[in-house]
């Protein structure tokens, strides 16, 4: 089973990691989904595929409950990233799901209805939860054409999709990275292959160079914090992408 | 046992073993209360002496019971999670089953005849053996929550029991009172607790 771990708390402000799940089948790949909580508000990020249901589910249920999540953020239309909405939709059919435009037509081939997305223009949106202001900051082309980040300015905190993700070998899956350069390697061959767009890599380091960031969260492998977020972006803005092979 | 085909049905099933979920944090937290509080009456028993020797033996229980409850409840969270695996496996099953039916009515000829060998076999075989698989987890859910009711009561006995051992705790007889009290409260808390869960257990399931 996967847990819910804090990773920011400021009264009723928090972030939890839903991770690591020991039971999960190895032809699945790890996920890692995200909760933001504010004043009996929630939005779960990138819910992950219907295969890990069960697992985010009963994670999520062990410390907070479940009916007050209203809101469902996804950062593309992949199915390791969204297809467990039908069983989410299952469990609150007034549940909304924040998408790119690009993927409102798709996405209800895994479950919703009409009114159930709400389109994010390609500029970005904000998503209040709770009292809470979020950013869908673009991403566009990273690796999703239609892709977005979120933001949360208290908090600090960037939910980054597949930027940043890594896919960690057993022993080294720590929930936070914390030797940069021995994690990296287990970056840099899915950032060459899925980043397929130069210009639009620049474009996102610039923008998120921006922002004040304590941790960037990728949907896969560990969490940046500190320094390792800044050195995160300059390694990736001089990454060479859209490669075959390195 | 309900027709958990329908997509209606499968939401509601989600929506109860939430219910079910949240009343059993409710009970762990109550547990949790009465481990401590039975630890700190130890103490308070051993301060009194001798006049409280009988309160501190049925501390001791309240403690253990604190405890077989504890471990009640986890056993009850995880059943109850097993129970959101299958929900999914035949969330997957039944809309599967609806998109092959619609398959079948649209086919036609020789399509349409291995589309409704398919389906018979699928109805016989997945299907059923979820249902099989809900129907034993919820059998076994109102097992486990009838036996913690009777645990419960144990409970409700030992505290009303210490509540007149404090009446022979001499000088120490009023707070001993007080934490008798307190015990009583908490295990009626409980009981109401495993009511409503009880209900949300029984609730639409015709098992």
């Amino acid at each position: 089973m996967k847990t819910a771990r804090a990773i920011y708390e400021d009264g009723n402000h928090k972030w939890f990691a839903i991770v690591r799940d020991s039971s999960r089948p190895d032809f699945l790949i790890d996920t890692n989904e995200y909760m933001v909580t504010s004043e009996g508000d929630a939005i779960l990020l990138d819910p992950g595929g219907s295969e890990i249901f069960p697992a985010v589910f009963s994670a999520v249920s062990t410390g907070f409950d479940p009916r007050r999540i209203h809101k469902i953020f996804a950062s593309h239309q992949d199915p390791d990233a969204i297809s467990s909405l039908s069983m989410w939709f299952e469990f609150n059919p007034a549940i909304k799901c924040y998408v790119s435009w690009m993927w409102q037509g798709f996405l209800p081939h895994f479950g919703g209805q009409e009114d159930t997305f709400v389109p994010i223009p390609d500029n970005g949106m904000d998503i209040l939860v709770g009292s809470q202001r979020l950013q869908a900051i673009p991403a566009h082309y990273l690796h999703s054409s239609g892709n977005f980040n979120l933001y949360d300015s208290k908090a600090k905190i960037l939910f980054s999709g597949d930027v940043g993700a890594a896919l960690l070998p057993p022993g080294e899956d720590g929930l936070f990275v914390e030797d940069f350069d021995r994690h990296i390697r287990h970056a840099e061959g899915f950032h060459r292959r899925w980043m397929g767009s130069d210009k639009a890599k620049r474009d996102w380091c610039a923008r998120v160079s921006a922002l004040d960031i304590d941790m960037l969260c990728p949907q896969h492998g560990a969490i940046y914090r500190g320094e390792d977020v800044q050195r995160f972006i300059d390694w990736f803005s001089r990454l060479d992408i859209g490669v075959l092979k390195s | 046992m309900a027709n958990l085909h329908s997509s209606g049905e499968t939401g509601h099933e989600l929506r109860r073993i939430v219910r079910i979920n949240e009343e059993i944090k409710c009970v762990v937290a109550k547990a949790f209360k009465i481990n401590l509080m039975a630890m700190n009456a130890i103490f308070l028993a051993k301060r009194a002496g001798q006049s409280a020797l009988g309160f501190g033996v049925l501390s001791n229980e309240l403690r253990r019971f604190a405890t077989d409850l504890q471990q009640q409840m986890a056993a009850l969270r995880e059943t109850t999670y097993g129970s959101v695996s299958t929900v999914t496996t035949l969330v997957k099953q039944s809309r599967i089953s609806r998109l092959l039916e619609r398959a079948r009515i649209e086919a036609q000829g020789e399509g349409k005849r291995l589309l409704q060998q398919l389906m018979c076999s699928r109805d016989e075989s997945t299907l059923a053996r979820s249902e099989e698989q809900m129907a034993a987890l919820n059998r076994r859910l109102s097992h486990m929550i009838a036996a913690t009711t009777q645990l419960v009561e144990l409970g409700s006995v030992l505290a009303r029991s210490a509540k007149i051992e404090a009446a022979y705790g001499g000088g120490f007889s009023t707070s001993l009172m007080q934490v008798s009290s307190d015990f009583e409260k908490i295990i009626g808390e409980i009981q109401r607790s495993l009511e409503s869960l009880t209900k949300h257990q029984s609730e639409d399931f015709l098992a």
